[in-house]
């Protein structure tokens, strides 16, 4: 379904290569990140996805189609790194306009609008034109005119840059139920932390060219060493004990929460997560 | 196809919301005090000359060239002005991007902007025609008082009973009709129209492949004019010989070639004169300024379409 | 931007737009040598235009620079100048400013006829009572030479708005207020009531020309000719007339022209 199949691309710009000789293939309902600095090639990746752009060499295909034909545009939803909307419009003629682009019309469109402001939370700024948002509220407002048409692939890039924790926290969630639903999302961050907590596999870029690609686990994981989480203080004994069990090096710490976790937990009043939160999930 | 024109429809719509959203029918306004203030100013000019209504000739002539010139000048700046910034402005601000990340095809985008920038332009039009047309409803009012006034100070007493007279005075007043609620209106408004939005459809050609706004309006501007000499152009290319120079067939033919005739349009005065121009004519002009127009949005297209964004 | 495509794909761009604007080019030719054809005779009820080159060019390089504005320069320059020149008595700036008038807008009957009607009534009728000129027979040498500029801006006009009833119709005043030639205000009266728009009166005109030169004949026949065209009802109402004085001038010349009582409308 969100297979895409991806062959060596590249893209000259006059003796500029933004992308060189890339080889990707993101499978269906997956969470795929795009790493990398800035001038990478992210951006050009994505554009090169969404048929705004043409490869010099090799293709992209998204469900088998070339990205600019529109069966494929149909089934792909977009949130640019900028608000690359119209502010003259307000939030609900914002949706509007894209969904009817999307073939999304009359009730089922009035519809959708109502369930995506809902989604994003934008009820207080539906009615003022975009031109008057804040960056979060642009970035929600981007994500709901991503999902308009209800696509089985979107592609998001930067989506929490410029955003503060907590719009960041709700986007992250809100990736989190995509991929629940089904859909597959790539990304591109260059938020370390927050790539880490969504994705299932990744691509690191730098200088154009694809350096490493890879499932996370299978990335981060020091293959060497197991960590083992136990709730509560251990005694001394305790720990003279484990060690003798083991027989092994074993270093003792605490966990640790991350400072989003605790600005989480100050701002909103939510319970001390555990910090197996902060190891991946398999 | 439905749908398709339905996201043309759709641009197109969007982009004339744009354009009232952003005041641009606003520089309307002026034209409204430029109307009023010549029709003020004409009316204060009394040239007698040998027949009564003959004389308010002056008058009506003023208002109406006055008029349609002024819905020509402002039609012109609004098609040219607004559809040169039109695709630059959506480059610059990336806007671009999100709608050809939906299912909406570049043909479809172009022609839905431009469709947007032609409604904008049937509204100026619609609304500076409302301001003439009560403009020239005022200039007549004043005319069958001026033709009056003349024949009570210079006809003898109780002249409205002289079968003669009076029917000379009807005849009069019914020339000032003619002249002001002349149908053959509508025929210049519909030309001026097309000439805009001729002129429109250039600009749009040349901002496809152009790099600033300003380059396409000098261009455009410069096609305008050269558009009313095309027709010289033609004939001489038309009938060179073979003394003519290589730069001057060269030169004339690349005028006649793609260049259009926009003199065609000036028989709008002929109707401002009061001369009968035929609906066969005015149909044959507005098809030659429509298929001029599909031309021109093809080969935009297809410039478009292979432009890097 | 278009330098960074490959070659392959900009040549075929350009071979696209070469297609269809090669396709239509010679079409485009084509119709608008028509669509100045049928404008040919809509504006001189005829084909070929007899004007001259240098009238020809001028007229291309106004339009040109104009680009359609020509009619409301045309209107300024009338409006400010040729006003202002009547009232500071500058005969020959007029008539400059009328002539370029006239040549910006030649399908614009009201400046051939002001202008006509400014020079040989109002600047000539001026010449012939300027005080600054002692000679009585310069002032009426000056008056003329107005009255003849005046003519042939009327005549002018007429050959380029030959459907214009009142440039014939003022034209045949010219003769006959200006210039006593009845016999030739006759005949333009005679081409004004042709015309589809005319005035109706001016049918009668002629008739009453003739008899102001003194030609019993053709006013008779004149006057006879109208009378053969009226029908019969329109013939018993104008004998219902209290004092219907073309009637009277009719018997007055019947019986003045011993006309054999078989051929008079009214015997008696």
């Amino acid at each position: 379904m969100g297979l895409t199949k991806r062959y060596p691309l590249a893209w000259k710009r006059k003796l500029l290569v933004a992308l060189d000789h890339l080889d990707l293939q993101v499978r269906p309902g997956e969470v795929f990140g795009l790493l990398g600095p800035n001038g990478s090639g992210k951006s050009t990746t994505l554009k090169l996805l969404l048929g705004l752009a043409v490869p010099t060499d090799g293709e992209a295909r998204v469900f088998g189609l070339p990205p600019d034909s529109l069966e494929a545009r149909q089934r792909v939803g977009f949130l640019p790194e900028n608000p690359y909307f119209y502010a003259f419009l307000n939030g609900d003629e914002t949706l509007r306009f894209y969904g009817k682009l999307c073939g999304v019309t009359g009730s089922k469109l009035e519809k959708r609008i109502e369930e995506l402001i809902d989604l994003v939370g934008l009820q207080n700024g539906r009615e003022r034109p975009l031109r008057s948002y804040s960056k979060g509220m642009l970035q929600r407002i981007g994500l709901a005119q991503a999902l308009i048409h209800d696509p089985d692939l979107l592609f998001l890039d930067e989506p929490t840059a410029g955003v503060d924790p907590l719009g960041s926290a709700q986007i992250r969630d809100l990736i989190l139920r995509l991929k629940k639903m089904g859909k597959t999302v790539v990304f591109s961050s260059h938020l370390l932390e927050q790539v880490q907590e969504v994705a299932d596999r990744v691509a690191i870029f730098s200088l154009g060219k694809k350096v490493l690609e890879g499932s996370l686990d299978s990335l981060l994981a020091e293959s060497q060493n197991t960590q083992i989480n136990v709730s509560g203080e251990l005694t001394a004994e305790q720990q003279e004990k484990a060690r003798a069990l083991l027989g092994q090096e074993i270093r003792f710490s605490r966990p640790h929460l991350s400072l989003e976790q605790l600005y989480l937990r100050t701002v909103q009043g939510l319970p001390d997560p555990t910090p197996a939160q902060n190891s991946r999930r398999s | 196809m439905i749908p398709s024109l339905f996201r043309i429809f759709v641009i197109g719509r969007n982009t004339l919301i744009e354009a009232v959203r952003q005041k641009v029918l606003s520089v309307l306004l002026i034209f409204g005090l430029i109307l009023v203030g010549s029709s003020v100013y004409v009316s204060t000019i009394a040239t007698p000359g040998l027949d009564a209504a003959g004389l308010f000739d002056e008058q009506i002539k003023f208002v109406k060239d006055f008029g349609c010139g002024a819905i020509e000048l402002f039609g012109f700046a609004i098609a040219l002005l607004s559809t040169a910034q039109l695709i630059p402005q959506e480059l610059h601000n990336r806007t671009v991007y999100t709608i050809l990340a939906k299912p909406v095809r570049r043909a479809e985008f172009l022609l839905g902007k431009f469709f947007g920038v032609i409604l904008l332009l049937a509204l100026a039009v619609m609304l500076m025609t409302l301001a003439f047309a009560a403009s020239l409803y005022w200039q007549e009012t004043v005319g069958f008082n001026y033709v009056r006034d003349i024949y009570d100070q210079h006809m003898p007493a109780n002249w409205q009973n002289n079968p003669q007279m009076a029917a000379q005075y009807h005849h009069d007043i019914q020339d000032i009709v003619n002249k002001v609620q002349d149908p053959q209106l509508i025929k210049a408004i519909l030309l001026l129209f097309a000439k805009m939005v001729m002129t429109a459809g250039i600009a749009l050609l040349i901002s496809t492949f152009a790099t600033s706004s300003i380059f396409t309006i000098i261009t455009t501007f410069m096609i305008y004019l050269i558009g009313h000499m095309e027709g010289m152009a033609r004939e001489v290319w038309l009938a060179r010989g073979a003394e003519t120079s290589i730069w001057q067939s060269g030169l004339t033919g690349l005028i006649s070639l793609l260049i259009p005739d926009l003199n065609s349009f000036t028989i709008v005065d002929e109707i401002l004169a009061g001369n009968h121009v035929p609906w066969a004519h005015t149909l044959n002009l507005l098809g030659y300024a429509e298929v001029y127009l599909v031309v021109l949005l093809a080969v935009s297209i297809i410039i478009f379409d292979f432009r890097e964004i | 931007m278009s330098s960074t495509l490959p070659l392959s794909r900009r040549l075929r761009r350009a071979a696209w737009v070469a297609l269809f604007l090669g396709l239509w080019a010679p079409f485009k030719i084509a119709w608008e040598q028509k669509i100045a054809h049928e404008q040919d005779f809509l504006r001189y009820q005829s084909v070929t235009i007899t004007r001259e080159l240098r009238d020809q060019l001028g007229q291309g390089l106004t339009i040109g620079v104009l680009g359609g504005m020509r009619s409301i320069v045309a209107d300024f320059i009338w409006v400010v100048n040729v006003t202002q020149a009547w009232e500071d008595e500058q005969w020959f700036k007029m008539d400059g400013l009328i002539n370029l008038c006239t040549s910006l807008q030649p399908r614009a009957v009201t400046f051939w006829d002001v202008g006509g009607w400014q020079l040989a009534w109002n600047t000539s009728v001026s010449a012939a009572h300027d005080l600054k000129q002692p000679d009585v027979l310069r002032r009426l040498r000056a008056s003329r030479f107005w009255i003849d500029k005046g003519l042939e801006i009327y005549q002018r006009g007429i050959e380029n708005n030959p459907q214009s009833w009142r440039l014939w119709a003022h034209t045949g005043l010219l003769y006959q207020q200006r210039l006593q030639d009845y016999r030739t205000a006759a005949y333009y009266y005679q081409k004004t009531s042709e015309l589809p728009d005319a005035p109706v009166f001016y049918e009668r005109f002629p008739a009453l020309m003739y008899g102001l030169a003194g030609d019993d004949q053709a006013a008779y026949a004149a006057w006879a000719a109208l009378w053969q065209r009226l029908t019969p009802e329109q013939r018993t109402q104008m004998e219902h007339i209290p004092t219907p004085p073309d009637l009277v001038k009719i018997r007055h010349l019947e019986q003045k022209l011993f006309i054999p009582k078989e051929k008079r409308i009214f015997p008696k």
